[in-house]
């Protein structure tokens, strides 16, 4: 902050905004289970009953919540939804990333029956400031449903997570849900690659959040954090099914733009031992699957803007979403949603704005049909 | 047929007539080429429908009779009107059909629509053969309830029997046939020379300065070419895709007139009833055919040939002139869930917008007083 | 690879070129004589025949020699002077494609200085290395042993690759920060390392576009679109810049225009 008056009126907004945060925290624990999309489901439905050919005319990769539509898999169990990488400005909620997050809310609130929670799936702001974080607040605070935080690197590097923990809380912690033990991370944790360099924080800042700035170190969970969630699963049954959240893929799919995570691995050796285990990652703004072993892999959404495919790296599991259209500044943007099964695996949901909605089925990933088709190229990246 | 020829630049000797190399049986079935500007694709004929003389001086009479009709005063021609630019030029913003039943939608025009991908303002109708046979169907328009009974009208008419003969092959008059005339005639409806062509084509003078002023913002400033882009092999203005403006989505509840419209639909009504005679459902817009929510409120983008003759505007006929659809593109159309990204307010200066109008008067064909013998028009044997 | 040269400007340049090199070393003193003797002598051909002298008087040429036109080569290093042509004409297809051919020839020495002369029965006379070839045939052997043969020194690289890395490093910092932007989009939001931008399938018809574009008709796309920023006028610096860096992030891609 330039000025010691900024300065302090932000603080008091800040400290009005814990208490408001606290009720929201107070909120989390309203939960219920009912149907889901139903709207959706319906239409889905009479598309297919219409004889309307989806996009790429893939029978393997279910449309419209499709999902919802009679199998073998288990009954769904409850539902999660999610928004993420809103990426905000401090330019009013006029600006497009403002709109694009309060569209991706009003999506939210329109779920009729509700989610049990909303994921938001880290970088909330995008050059970490105060008054970026405060606006992003002001925008997801509308969120009917429980909301629970993640945070990205751009919410971070300003002032290492000070601002956004004052504002929301631990970075990593844990809860179970309907017999599903959840566990959010901070994946986007850098080796100290400023103070030899002598950059300030703003500058800091300015390199973690260009994507491709290779100036910066690669992300990871870090040792602190991979001891404490060793503790933490060490307390859970591994028959119980996990969920994690983490803002970049535990995975390493293409070091350059921190399509990554450096310990990836270790991490992975953590989960392995669970039967079930789902992780659902933001950063990489777009449709992206994976599976290693017994771990299933899903990407989020960003409401802001889609990123390209990485030119290489890219796991044979995903079925690439359509190449956007940049005058429509929602196409390749979205938000979406988790249907768990009684079994605990998940079908993933990618409610795209401009595009045909997806749905990226626990079977598909299970039964090797994604593998086995290739992976869906889209035009040249 | 006679199709007249404007310039040299017509490849095709407007009128010619392809004697086909035919067996006996089949002596009725002459081709007809259409007369297009070199370097224009032309249209599309359907496989099963080859254009020719037969069908459409077939076609032509069907069209003009407003006996095929419930109450003996609608025929196509009646809402497409030669008279005025082939669109409805009886004043009201959508049209009426049998006992002066109001629709819910602004009729497009006929004009070139042979070059277009889809018909009508929602796309439902994929070739001109079944555009043609829905307006008979439909209990505001032509009002008949079953296809017996437009073929029994036709057959009580007593004129038709030797003209399907002449076009089929037989003399038996079924819809189908005669929705494939109509189909034929209106394939012949072209006309692609208007100033703005000339302009393009390198003769500076063909348009106003304030048109040339209209036509760089056209392309730039007021974004009109994303959707409405000059193509020169396709002239027709129009990308043929699917956008949400805006236009009358005011306070709709989506999800509500939705989830009714599907269970209507579910229920055995045609779409093509529904929109047109229920004004919520109406503004489902393309959604009500493809079942994805990103085609909420969507429809399709018109071709702006003969626009200035053309009003009232947009799907409902709601914007009564060309300043007002620019007055309602300048402020980045209407605030809904489901606007298309791509719409922002333009920030217009007054200048700007006569010159935008003063452009979309070059849009007018040159040579549509041709059309207004359209009825009589006999081929050139 | 054509410059056209007025009267006046042909005799500066051609003094400069003879100047610094020694083949034309007998150009240089026709050219000077050509200066000293006035403007209707300007247009006379510099003789650069082992013939030719300062004192041919004008009377001894053939007619139709009276003028001539100088052709240079990109490298600014070859040049042919065609004789008989007006240097306010374009010469005949024949004539431009016999110069054409003979400095397309003479780029096999890449470095070296060379200025050829065709005549007007078409002989073509050659001087490099301070000596005179008559009577050449194009491809054929010029006794020439250039002093790199034809490779750029290191320091020359050095310098090439400096200026190079500049305007991509310009190109990179537009690409990345949202001085073009009125919104705070950068181009490498959506394109980080230039990816999918594709340059390699220029030109191709561009759908926002409604027509076949050129990768800067898509870059101003961008910036008037997703940044909400003022088109660049195509020969912006600031234009080339970014070229130049996304050129650079694909090089290696195979040429693919109109691929979609």
């Amino acid at each position: 902050m330039t000025n010691n008056k900024t300065r302090k009126e932000l603080e008091f907004a800040l400290r009005e905004r814990s208490s408001e945060h606290e009720d929201l925290i107070k909120s989390l624990q309203n939960c219920s289970r009912r149907d889901f999309l139903k709207v959706s489901a319906k239409f889905a439905t009479m598309a297919a009953a219409l004889g309307v050919i989806q996009p790429h005319g893939f029978q393997l990769v279910n449309v419209a919540h499709a999902a919802d539509s009679p199998g073998a898999a288990p009954e769904v169990a409850f539902r999660f939804a999610y928004m993420s990488d809103t990426h905000l400005y401090a330019r009013g909620m006029d600006h497009r990333f403002a709109r694009a997050a309060i569209k991706a809310v009003d999506d939210l609130n329109a779920l009729d029956p509700q989610p049990d929670f909303v994921l938001f799936g880290g970088d909330l702001a995008q050059l970490g400031r105060a008054d970026e974080l405060d606006l992003g607040y002001q925008i997801i605070k509308e969120i009917k449903a429980p909301v629970r935080m993640m945070v990205g690197e751009h919410d971070w590097y300003l002032d290492l997570g000070e601002k956004w923990r004052e504002m929301f809380g631990e970075d990593h912690y844990s809860f179970d849900h309907k017999g599903v033990h959840f566990v959010v991370l901070n994946s986007v944790v850098e080796k100290d690659f400023w103070t030899a360099k002598g950059y300030s924080p703003e500058q800091r800042m300015a390199i973690v959040s260009g994507l491709d700035d290779n100036r910066q170190s690669p992300f990871e969970v870090g040792e602190e954090q991979r001891d404490w969630l060793g503790q933490n699963l060490a307390k859970v049954d591994k028959g119980t099914p996990l969920v994690i959240f983490s803002h970049s893929p535990l995975y390493k799919l293409y070091k350059p733009w921190n399509f990554w995570t450096d310990d990836a691995e270790e991490v992975q050796a953590l989960l392995k031992p669970f039967a079930t285990v789902s992780v659902i990652h933001g950063h990489t703004h777009q449709l992206l699957t994976n599976r290693i072993g017994n771990i299933h892999f899903h990407g989020m959404l960003s409401t802001a803007w889609p990123w390209p495919y990485a030119p290489e790296g890219l796991p044979e599991y995903t079925v690439q979403m359509d190449r956007p259209d940049p005058f429509n500044q929602f196409d390749g943007c979205g938000d979406g949603s988790v249907a768990v099964r009684g079994n605990g695996r998940i079908d993933k949901n990618y409610n795209f704005w401009a595009q045909s909605p997806r749905t990226v089925s626990a079977e598909q990933l299970d039964s090797g049909v994604l593998k086995s088709s290739g992976g869906y190229k889209g035009a040249s990246y | 047929m006679r199709i007249r020829q404007q310039a040299s630049k017509f490849i095709f000797a407007a009128g010619a007539i392809l004697l086909l190399a035919t067996p006996a049986t089949n002596v009725f079935a002459r081709g007809v080429e259409l007369a297009v500007p070199a370097d224009v694709i032309p249209p599309e004929i359907p496989e099963d429908n080859q254009l020719t003389q037969e069908k459409i001086d077939l076609g032509r009479k069907l069209y003009f009779d407003t006996r095929i009709s419930t109450d003996g005063t609608v025929g196509c021609v009646t809402c497409h009107d030669p008279k005025h630019a082939l669109a409805d030029g009886r004043g009201a913003k959508t049209s009426a059909g049998v006992g002066g039943a109001m629709g819910t939608r602004n009729t497009p025009t006929v004009l070139n629509a042979a070059f277009l991908s889809t018909q009508f303002w929602d796309g439902r109708a994929a070739t001109l053969e079944e555009q043609a046979a829905q307006p008979l169907l439909n209990p505001i328009e032509h009002g008949f309830t079953n296809t017996a009974a437009v073929e029994a009208r036709i057959k009580e008419l007593g004129e038709y029997a030797e003209l399907f003969k002449a076009a089929f092959g037989s003399d038996a008059i079924t819809l189908e046939r005669a929705a494939k005339a109509i189909a034929s005639f209106e394939r012949t409806i072209i006309s692609l020379d208007a100033p703005i062509d000339r302009f393009l084509a390198g003769e500076a003078g063909a348009i106003s300065q304030s048109a040339k002023r209209g036509w760089e913002l056209f392309n730039t400033k007021a974004r009109c070419n994303t959707c409405h882009g000059h193509i020169g092999a396709f002239p027709l203005f129009t990308d043929e895709d699917y956008h949400n403006l805006g236009v009358g989505t005011q306070a709709l509840d989506f999800a509500k007139v939705a989830r009714e419209a599907a269970e209507t639909v579910a229920q055995g009504k045609s779409i093509d009833e529904l929109v047109l005679g229920d004004a919520e459902a109406s503004e489902l817009g393309r959604f009500i055919v493809s079942g994805l929510p990103k085609h909420l409120g969507a429809f399709k983008t018109p071709q702006l040939r003969n626009v200035a003759l053309t009003a009232p505007y947009m799907h409902d006929g709601s914007e009564a002139t060309l300043r007002d659809v620019i007055d309602f593109y300048d402020r980045g159309g209407n605030d809904n869930p489901y606007l298309d990204g791509g719409m922002r307010p333009l920030g217009l200066t007054e200048q700007e917008r006569s010159d935008l109008v003063a452009l979309l008067e070059t849009f007018s064909s040159d040579d549509l007083e041709r059309f207004s013998s359209l009825e009589q028009e006999k081929p050139a044997h | 690879m054509k410059l056209e040269i007025s009267a006046a400007v042909f005799v500066g340049i051609f003094t400069t070129v003879a100047a610094g090199f020694a083949p034309a070393a007998i150009a240089a003193q026709e050219a000077v004589a050509a200066q000293e003797s006035g403007p209707q002598e300007i247009t006379g051909t510099p003789r650069i025949a082992a013939s030719a002298s300062a004192e041919m008087p004008d009377e001894v040429r053939p007619a139709t020699v009276s003028q001539s036109r100088t052709v240079w080569a990109c490298d600014k290093r070859k040049m042919v002077i065609v004789e008989g042509a007006s240097p306010d004409k374009k010469m005949s297809p024949e004539r431009a494609q016999i110069a054409a051919a003979v400095l397309m020839d003479l780029m096999r020495f890449c470095n070296e200085e060379i200025t050829a002369r065709i005549a007007i029965d078409q002989k073509i006379t050659v001087a490099a290395n301070g000596h005179v070839y008559e009577n050449y045939v194009v491809g054929g052997p010029l006794p020439i042993v250039p002093a790199s043969f034809g490779q750029p020194s290191k320091r020359e690289k050095m310098i090439w690759k400096a200026e190079l890395d500049k305007l991509i490093a310009e190109g990179d910092r537009l690409f990345h920060n949202d001085e073009l932007s009125s919104n705070g989009v950068a181009c490498a939001m959506c394109h980080p390392h230039a990816s999918n931008t594709h340059p390699e399938t220029y030109p191709k018809f561009q759908t926002q576009l409604k027509k076949v574009a050129l990768l800067r008709d898509m870059v101003n796309w961008c910036i008037i679109n997703p940044l909400e920023g003022d088109a660049l006028p195509e020969d912006d610096p600031r234009m080339k810049a970014i070229e130049a860096y996304i050129l650079s992030q694909r090089a290696g891609k195979t040429l693919e225009s109109g691929k979609h």
